[in-house]
């Protein structure tokens, strides 16, 4: 317990550095910028900033990415209030009361909502971060070899089933994925496998894999549709504030809805997208004042805010235990962490314990940075939420080419970013999913030794795969992973459909931009 | 929900990529088979029950192109464009390193897509000051030269 409360201040007081306190604010305000942008998603801003973490400290560099991650959560609802486009699925129920305050002249106040409920949200979900995390970690001690292989298999059945219309195409992606993986050098024997050339003995670069497929896909998407301008964001003139009792009124709604968008966090397979639905659905339920709901409800916006920002920290905890992110936000990080040279599981809790908590540290302090640069920043961010499709295409280009480039300094890994570009924008074009693939790529090698090592082991006999309890829970969960989605998207049509009912919004056109 | 026509591609494509690395995976020592084998089977399966689905999907609710929909509001001059200026401008940092690429391509598609002149030029002394002082100089990546820039310099 002592050790414990001595690494969480030795954690603050690293974070309290001043490059981190630095990293922190560029971070949120990128991620506002990023997810205020409704062409551009917190996963494509995370993917396109990874290779900028390469140069810093890992815990730096993870700080940097939570900061984006968590900022673009929250950039997404002032594009939803302003012009009733939500800059990312995850404030799709936001832009139904926000964009209603907006036009009763209540902009100031339905930012200052969104933007005080999205920090309690995010700070309160910190609180599970710190104490469920650590006691997850231990479980994976237990593992072995063929744990390993079904945790892998998990992972994918997991996040192959989000974000895809088809649980079967979602799980075809993570094949295909996993296929890919193979490339390289056999990691026992040492065997060149399906190599065209010597660039690709350490297989294929993960970074560029995920550049492509959630940036450079995300360009050709865009340049595919016709430009169009965006609305003009709404000038508000009334005051960014609450007063006492009106902040009074959303403190229960905040509070439940930091234990949905906690508990939807932690379930792998779920995302804010849902949260922010059931979050608002709660909220209206428990109501008061259940009359203006639809016409402009701070209670709504308070709802959906808060539980898509308690996603955050809780989407973390089965990323850095079990190494099985919950959605395409948290693979990028896994891939993040990956890259840095570090693995999921007890290790960061044991021998990474310092740069664990100095993250954990980091994240508490983002939602401060979040607060306070969202509430100064709203009518700056406001307008950069207009800038037209036409300057992000060829902005992000340059983007990920410099930021695949930046790994090796090698041109070939600009041109397999392309190529993963052009893979990701057919795949998305053909509903499969492109998070399944990143995360094959991940899962792929950890799987495949697991896999080998227990068949070595066991000189051969598959038996050794189904030996132990805790391989045929981990198989029960593969089963569960794959029915999972079904679940998860009745519940997300049920709520979005209550929410559409009670509103008389189209929510189809309010969630239709991508959710990669 | 019907089948829909397009899918077809998708699973011709599956078993291509299944066929192509099932191909080469017997090229390899007997050892270094399992796990790639293991990751053919599992697709080959996949897809084949995808294409169980389609066909009963098929006879039960009837067959859609889908090409509407993959396709909708798609505009093929500019996204050939953007795609071959793309390709071009990969061409172009090899050849003649970033920098200058980097201004020809940003400012030929911003004029294409019809930016006004005043945010292209904004837009391309931003990121252009960007990379300079983030990769460059804060981050220390050396950015490509170009083969053609490095036999002049010699």
């Amino acid at each position: 317990m002592l050790d414990t409360l001595s690494l969480m201040g030795a954690g603050f007081l690293n974070a309290l550095t001043p490059i981190n306190l630095l990293m922190m604010a560029g971070g949120v305000a990128m991620g506002i910028i990023i997810g205020c942008m409704p062409g551009l998603s917190a996963a494509m801003g995370v993917a396109l900033m990874l290779p900028m973490t390469f140069t810093m400290k890992p815990e730096t560099g993870l700080i940097v990415l939570g900061a984006i991650y968590c900022g673009a959560i929250f950039g997404g609802s002032i594009s939803a209030i302003l012009i009733h486009t939500p800059g990312t699925p995850a404030s799709a129920a936001t832009a139904i009361e926000g964009y209603q305050m907006t036009l009763r002249g209540q902009a100031g106040k339905a930012l200052f909502t969104a933007c005080y409920s999205s920090f309690w949200g995010g700070l309160l979900s910190c609180i599970s971060l710190y104490f469920f995390s650590p006691l997850l970690a231990k479980l994976t001690l237990k593992f072995m070899s063929a744990e390993y292989f079904w945790l892998s298999i998990f992972g994918l059945t997991i996040i192959a089933g989000v974000s895809s219309k088809s649980v079967i195409k979602g799980l075809m992606s993570g094949a295909l994925g996993l296929l890919i993986s193979t490339i390289g050098l056999d990691p026992i024997s040492g065997v060149k496998r399906f190599m065209p050339s010597s660039y690709f003995a350490e297989g294929i670069n993960t970074t560029c894999a995920l550049i492509g497929l959630f940036s450079m896909s995300q360009v050709f998407i865009l340049a595919e549709k016709k430009i169009k301008a965006r609305a003009q964001a709404t000038k508000f003139t009334d005051k960014m504030s609450l007063s006492r009792e009106e902040r009074r009124i959303i403190r229960p709604t905040i509070f439940r809805s930091w234990i949905i968008g906690n508990l939807i966090g932690i379930l792998p397979g779920a995302g804010a997208s849902i949260a922010c639905f059931l979050g608002y659905n709660t909220s209206r339920q428990f109501s008061k004042h259940k009359e203006q709901f639809g016409k402009g409800s701070i209670e709504g916006v308070a709802g959906s805010e808060a539980a898509n920002n308690a996603v955050t920290g809780g989407s973390l905890i089965p990323t850095l235990t079990l190494g099985i992110p919950g959605e395409s936000v948290t693979a990028v990080l896994m891939g993040g962490l990956v890259i840095q040279g570090l693995t999921p599981g007890p290790e960061l809790f044991g021998k990474y314990a310092p740069m664990t908590y100095t993250f954990f540290a980091g994240f508490v302090l983002v939602q401060f940075f979040m607060l306070g640069i969202g509430l100064l920043g709203c009518r700056g961010f406001a307008q950069i939420s207009r800038l037209s499709d036409a300057i992000l295409i060829p902005c992000v280009t340059v983007l990920c080419f410099v930021g695949s480039y930046a790994i090796h300094k090698n041109i070939m890994d600009i041109v397999v970013m392309l190529t993963f570009g052009v893979l990701g924008y057919l795949m998305r074009k053909f509903d499969l999913n492109t998070a399944a693939v990143v995360l094959a790529l991940i899962l792929g090698p950890i799987g495949e030794k697991g896999l080998r090592n227990a068949l070595r082991t066991s000189r051969g006999d598959v038996k050794v795969l189904f030996s132990s309890v805790v391989c045929w829970v981990l198989i029960a969960l593969c089963v569960v992973g794959i029915l999972s989605p079904i679940f998860m998207n009745r519940l997300e049509k049920k709520a979005a459909q209550e929410a559409a009912e009670t509103t008389g919004e189209d929510l189809e056109k309010l969630t239709e931009e991508d959710s990669v | 929900m019907k089948m829909k026509k397009t899918d077809i591609g998708v699973v011709v494509f599956m078993y291509l990529v299944c066929g192509f690395f099932y191909y080469h995976m017997t090229k390899l020592k007997a050892s270094s088979q399992t796990y790639p084998r293991f990751t053919i089977i599992l697709l080959f399966g996949l897809t084949t029950l995808y294409l169980v689905q389609m066909i009963v999907a098929a006879r039960k609710y009837g067959v859609e192109s889908g090409v509407d929909e993959v396709f909708k509001d798609f505009q093929p001059k500019q996204f050939f464009v953007c795609l071959c200026a793309t390709i071009l401008y990969l061409v172009g940092i090899h050849l003649f390193g970033f920098y200058i690429p980097t201004v020809i391509f940003m400012a030929v598609v911003l004029f294409y897509l019809k930016v006004p002149p005043l945010y292209a030029g904004i837009a391309v002394v931003v990121i252009v000051a960007l990379i300079y002082f983030a990769f460059q100089k804060f981050l220390g990546v050396k950015l490509p030269v170009g083969t053609v820039i490095k036999a002049l310099q010699k």
